[in-house]
């Protein structure tokens, strides 16, 4: 049974090598290519693939429902080897190509900040699903987001806890990189405002060997209720361990990746019960349903973060191509941030003037092992 | 206090890994002057083996133990032969940059073979620990420690007291005049190399448990059981030992007390303390160039 | 080796302005200007490197963590105090160069791997720093919209200003190869202990390489913070750090050409190997497997490969060189060295417990005694390798007593090892300038037309002028003593000591070297000469000092002191 995992990863390697050009469309140069950066190599490999495998499901199904304008789309990808200037030169490789109308970018932070200045530079729509909130914030437009961004996912989780859970005293434990800093400062100025308090503030380095000292901080701290923000999956999986070795029993609500596949899998019975926030929840909506029945037949994997975002750009990106019916920077650009009321796997896509497309949550738990929906919390101011 | 107690008891568990880790290192540098920088690379690649049979072919612990052991054995021969040994009159520059590479090779080749996502590999006892009045136990941190001691008894019992311990001995001090005595110089460092991988994969095969199976995995180690082998004095193994356990002890403790984000800076700042108070290490002689 | 340089100067003059001039006028996609970007400011870093490791053979593994203070300076420098770029990247260079020198200061103590370990420590704690420290770097955010200065607004003008800094920077490294710092660098890379003995102030110099390598590892930072406008910690790790390393190794260390060649190829081979990219970790691992087989089988590196390819004949010499002048420093006194009460105790071993003697000018004095009567070590203590227990040496009535070697190579000596120090890697004529240049030769001060003259006037003198450009290892035993002699006598010290010159010659060698020590007594030169051959010794020595079990036996001139029972007891007694 555990060969047919392996088998599979082979599988999926060989099926996402074979061409490094997507899209049905062969038929000279009559294509409407659309860029992907994406990390090939590095720790973030793993999400890299998932991520082109959503891609793809949202472009085959373009493709082969007649294409957008007559044309088919086609996807060029470029490797990012999760670093920075690894994302600068695969973007800027891509934004060489003056065919390619418009891209979709990394899903880390940092290598978005990387890439911003050449987006800029380029001028062309950019989906991305980087969650710090200054992204959109850059002063530059072509950069549109296709997560909710971390001012949401902190909402969520203080709301969640706070509302729902009951819990005022809260332990925060985060990565000390771009992500974790920024979810611990969203989730801390949440909880201010509704009237929590953070009790316990324990930022730590990415691989992260032991977690001791933090689980006993927290322990000490009087808190009654864990929010997290975890970059890498062996960093959440080691803490959830060691936080119920040592007797920690407190109810836990983390970022997307409490509840990420890979992290589940490692961990075991030490993140049942735990919630997450997610931007993707199977059974969060009829699309969501539909985009894991397709996930699920190509990989024979669970989705997750990695691959709903690039599905729902790639759907928006050639739903407002059809709208504008061109794919003219500035054209395509109105029509992506004009787009209301797109259901897409993740939720409900309403662009504001920023290029954040989504305002809300999905909060889900682990159950034994498996994820299932519990409520979608939206914000609309 | 408990809580005193029970990072102890964490930072003795994280020690121990590092002095694993360290004793290959002072091995091979005894043996060849060269620091193998690879040495973290071995531990993922047993871990990974140990993924391969105990997990995915679902054979025994015990079976899938050996062959992976085996396999950590070969490696290291072909480690000898590719990486060291067509360098070895050549200083220690290059074969340093050598195993760079090798390292580079070993993390991305396992990369590609068996793919990014981290894997859970079960440890040896079937508990996962147990209470101790107020301190938890991790059962595969109390192996550990106890594998390590173990292995440093065995090497001492090596080194000291057999016939090839003699002949490794002769071969780290004095090369050309182990060969004069008839001592098989380039075997000894072949055995060297081997023993060495099958150190580092031990390692890799007991943390595993603990920190999971991903490419990363060596690496961090493998710079802190580094430090762990500067600050014993290099090249001495009871000083590469307690450099391990104190960079564990120290690292947990500051991690406590001081800061957990600069948790990775206490090993380096010891290790320049060290260097400025005590540059021959904890045992260590320092050799002056003659004229 | 110093002329026929300037055609090749003239190529590169116009190769680097026509890059230049290419850089800021052809249009160039983004993704080809980032390469070119990425490769610029890299290559200075790397350049940094040669000099660290390439000349000066001491290994810096955080040129990555200098990098960044470079960029940090730039970035936190325009970004959050609104300062003018040109001032942030003096301050850049400014703070690299102070902490590349400060972390020089470890080498005063350490080498090797302890120096490695020094180095990987700054690396890590600067990481975790710029990390953690987020109201001062912030922190793994990075810092975005970095300024540029004012003309270079654009992308390509900036990367012309890049290319045009590459340039200089090559220049400057090769010049410094040629200096009178980069021989001393070379010498120190070769053999710290002739170095400090031919006069180089060895920590100093190691100093100087570390904080000059930092110092364009912080230039390389700040034009790649300006490029790019936006930088986080985790683009300076210690990986990145062993990927500079690898760039200069794999290009060829010892020269900025091999430098440059080497960024070039390893932000290339990444690049070239992207179709490999369908499996992940496929090309990495390629890349992994070229570093070993290129270290194995180029081991200067890809430049050192090609220029061996293309090595051409040293020219031998086509004018005569003037004959060697010796002109000893002097201060009237008779006496040129003395030695008084000078004792060097090893724990419990008294090497040297207690003698003295006294060198008259112009003289040839020898000291002699019985294997492990304490010669070389007394050798060793008035040159200043070892420190004396107890005593005073002082040479032309100055007190050398508390001075390091080369202050003491400064105040007039010079030596030969029993055991041939020379600098392997450089030619006869390099080894002798080296000695030629040495501070204190009143022939040569700051005249480097004059060390040239002086150092084949020397090798002139010892016989080897025609073979002066040939690499020392192409010469024998024999001849490899004459040109540490000649090292020697270009320095025009005020005494020279000879620390047995006849161990390992033939007959004929040991009828020349006589000769050869007949000339140098012949032109008033003081000779202090350590050896066995007492044929020899009773040929050219004036005076005797017997020395037996590390004390003083016997003194006085050579005929009477030969007759001496107790110096024939402690002969034959030894024998």
């Amino acid at each position: 049974m555990e060969i047919s995992r392996r088998r599979l990863n082979w599988g999926l390697a060989a099926t996402l090598a074979a061409p490094s050009i997507w899209g049905a469309g062969r038929a000279a140069g009559e294509t409407i290519k659309i860029g992907m950066v994406l990390s090939v190599t590095g720790p973030a490999a793993d999400n890299g693939k998932y991520a082109l495998a959503g891609a793809r499901i949202a472009l085959e199904r373009v493709n082969k429902a007649g294409g957008v304008l007559g044309r088919q789309i086609e996807l060029v990808t470029e490797d990012d080897q999760t670093t920075n200037p690894g994302a600068v030169l695969a973007f800027s490789k891509l934004a060489a190509q003056p065919d390619i109308v418009a891209f979709l970018g990394p899903i880390r932070s940092t290598q978005t900040h990387a890439i911003a200045p050449d987006v800029l530079k380029t001028g062309k729509p950019v989906c991305f699903g980087g969650t710090d909130p200054k992204l959109t914030k850059l002063g530059n437009s072509w950069l549109i987001r296709f997560r909710p961004n971390d001012t949401y996912s902190g909402r969520v989780i203080a709301s969640f806890g706070v509302e729902t859970l009951g819990k005022k005293n809260w332990a925060i434990v985060h990565s000390t990189d771009a992500f974790g800093m920024g979810g611990f400062n969203a989730l801390s100025a949440s909880l201010a405002k509704i009237g929590a308090k953070v009790a316990s503030d324990q930022g730590f380095p990415n691989q992260n060997q032991d977690f001791t000292p933090v689980v006993l901080a927290i322990k000490s701290s009087g808190a009654d209720i864990v929010g997290s923000y975890f970059t890498f999956d062996n960093d959440v999986a080691l803490f959830a361990r060691q936080l119920r070795q040592l007797g920690v029993t407190l109810p836990w609500v983390g970022s997307p990746s409490a509840v990420d596949v890979g992290a589940v899998k490692l961990a075991g019975p030490a993140l049942y019960g735990v919630y997450g926030v997610a931007d993707y929840a199977v059974d969060s909506s009829p699309q969501a349903k539909d985009f894991a029945g397709g996930y699920t037949a190509m990989t024979k994997l669970q989705p997750d973060i990695y691959s709903s975002w690039t599905y729902d750009a790639i759907g928006v990106l050639c739903d407002a191509m059809k709208r504008a019916g061109s794919t003219e920077p500035d054209k395509l650009r109105a029509a992506i941030l004009a787009t209301r009321g797109y259901k897409g796997a993740e939720g409900e896509y309403n662009f504001d003037e920023f290029g954040d497309g989504l305002h809300g949550y999905n909060i889900v738990r682990n159950e034994k092992g498996s994820i299932v929906f519990d409520k979608h919390i939206e914000f609309t101011d | 206090m408990d809580f005193f107690l029970q990072l102890l008891f964490t930072g003795v568990g994280i020690g121990a890994v590092y002095a694993l880790v360290a004793l290959g290192f002072v091995l091979i540098f005894r043996a060849t002057n060269v620091v193998n920088f690879a040495q973290g690379e071995f531990s993922m690649v047993a871990a990974y083996l140990m993924v391969v049979f105990a997990v995915d072919l679902g054979l025994p612990y015990w079976v899938a133990f050996l062959i992976s052991i085996a396999g950590m054995a070969l490696l290291g021969a072909a480690f000898n032969l590719l990486v060291y040994y067509p360098l070895r009159n050549r200083g220690f520059l290059p074969v340093l940059i050598s195993t760079i590479g090798a390292s580079i090779f070993l993390g991305n080749t396992t990369l590609a073979l068996y793919g990014p996502q981290p894997q859970v590999l079960a440890g040896w006892l079937d508990t996962p620990g147990f209470q101790l009045g107020p301190i938890y136990l991790d059962s595969q941190y109390l192996v550990i420690v106890t594998v390590t001691l173990a292995l440093v008894l065995f090497q001492y019992w090596l080194f000291e007291h057999t016939l090839l311990g003699k002949k490794l001995q002769a071969t780290s001090q004095d090369k050309e005049m182990a060969a004069l005595l008839g001592v098989p110089v380039a075997l000894m460092i072949m055995f060297t190399f081997v023993y060495s991988a099958v150190l580092g994969g031990i390692a890799g095969i007991l943390v595993a448990p603990v920190l999971f199976v991903s490419i990363q995995m060596g690496s961090a180690i493998a710079l802190k059981a580094f430090a762990a082998t500067i600050i014993g004095g290099f090249g001495d193994v009871a000083g590469a030992i307690i450099g391990g356990f104190a960079i564990g002890i120290v690292e947990t403790l500051g991690a406590a007390y001081i800061s957990v984000p600069f948790k990775d800076a206490f090993a380096f700042v010891v290790l320049i303390a060290f260097l400025a108070l005590r540059p021959q290490g904890i045992f260590g002689e320092r050799v002056a160039e003659k004229a | 080796m110093m002329r026929g340089s300037l055609p090749g100067l003239s190529i590169y003059a116009l190769v680097a302005v026509v890059a230049v001039a290419l850089a800021a006028t052809v249009k160039t996609d983004a993704y080809v200007a980032n390469i070119l970007m990425q490769a610029a400011t890299y290559a200075i870093a790397v350049f940094g490197i040669s000099i660290v490791l390439g000349l000066c053979g001491q290994i810096n593994l955080a040129q990555a963590a200098f990098f960044a203070v470079g960029a940090y300076a730039v970035a936190l420098g325009t970004v959050d105090y609104s300062l003018p770029f040109w001032l942030c990247l003096l301050v850049g260079v400014g703070l690299a160069f102070a902490s590349g020198a400060l972390l020089g200061l470890s080498t005063l103590r350490l080498g090797g791997h302890y120096l490695a370990m020094v180095t990987i420590s700054f690396q890590q704690i600067l990481t975790v720093v710029l990390i953690n420290a987020i109201r001062f770097t912030h922190g793994p955010d990075g810092v975005s919209s970095i300024g540029r200065p004012a003309g270079f607004q654009s992308s390509q003008a900036f990367l012309a200003l890049a290319i045009a800094a590459m340039a200089i920077s090559g220049y400057f490294v090769w010049r410094l190869g040629r200096s009178r710092l980069g021989r001393a660098m070379r010498a120190v890379r070769d053999n710290e202990l002739a170095a400090s003995a031919a006069g180089v102030d060895v920590f100093r110099t190691k100093l100087t390489a570390f904080a000059l390598s930092a110092a364009l590892g912080g230039l390389g930072g700040g034009l790649f913070a300006g490029g790019f406008s936006y930088i986080s910690p985790d683009q300076f790790a210690f990986a990145d750090s062993i990927v500079l390393m690898t760039m200069a190794l794999l290009g060829g260390v010892a020269s900025p050409v091999g430098s440059a060649l080497g960024t070039g190829l390893l932000i290339l081979i990444p690049e070239w190997l992207r179709f490999l990219k369908s499996v992940p970790g496929l090309y990495l691992a390629i890349y992994g497997a070229a570093v070993v087989l290129i270290v194995i089988f180029m081991p200067d590196g890809v430049w050192g490969f090609v220029g061996r390819l293309f090595a051409r004949a040293p020219r031998a010499p086509s004018s005569a060189a003037e004959p060697l002048m010796l002109a000893p420093a002097d201060s009237g006194g008779e006496i040129a060295l003395e030695v008084r009460d000078l004792a060097k105790h090893f724990g419990g071993l008294k090497a040297v417990d207690g003698v003295d003697f006294r060198v008259r000018r112009g003289q040839v004095h020898a000291l002699i005694g019985p294997n492990g009567s304490g010669k070389t070590t007394m050798l060793n203590v008035v040159t200043g390798l070892y420190r004396a227990t107890r005593g005073a040496v002082s040479v032309d009535g100055v007190d050398l007593t508390a001075l390091p070697p080369h202050k003491r190579t400064t105040a007039g000596l010079a030596r030969t090892f029993q055991n041939i120090r020379l600098f392997r890697s450089m030619s006869a004529l390099e080894n002798v300038v080296i000695g030629a240049e040495r501070d204190g030769n009143r022939l040569t001060v700051g005249d480097a037309s004059a060390v040239l003259a002086r150092a084949r006037s020397a090798l002139a003198f010892v016989g080897l002028e025609e073979r002066m450009h040939q690499p020392i290892p192409s010469f024998s035993y024999g001849h490899q003593r004459l040109i540490e002699i000649a090292r020697a006598l270009a320095a025009n010290p005020t005494v020279l000591l000879l620390d047995e010159p006849a161990a390992g010659l033939n007959l004929t060698e040991k009828k020349a070297l006589h000769d050869l020590l007949d000339r140098i007594a012949a032109q008033g030169l003081t000779i202090l000469i350590i050896d066995h051959d007492m044929t020899l010794i009773a040929g050219v020595a004036h005076h005797l000092t017997v020395l037996n079990f590390g004390k003083r036996i016997a003194d006085g001139a050579t005929a009477e002191v030969l007759r001496q029972p107790a110096v024939v007891a402690a002969y034959l007694g030894a024998a």
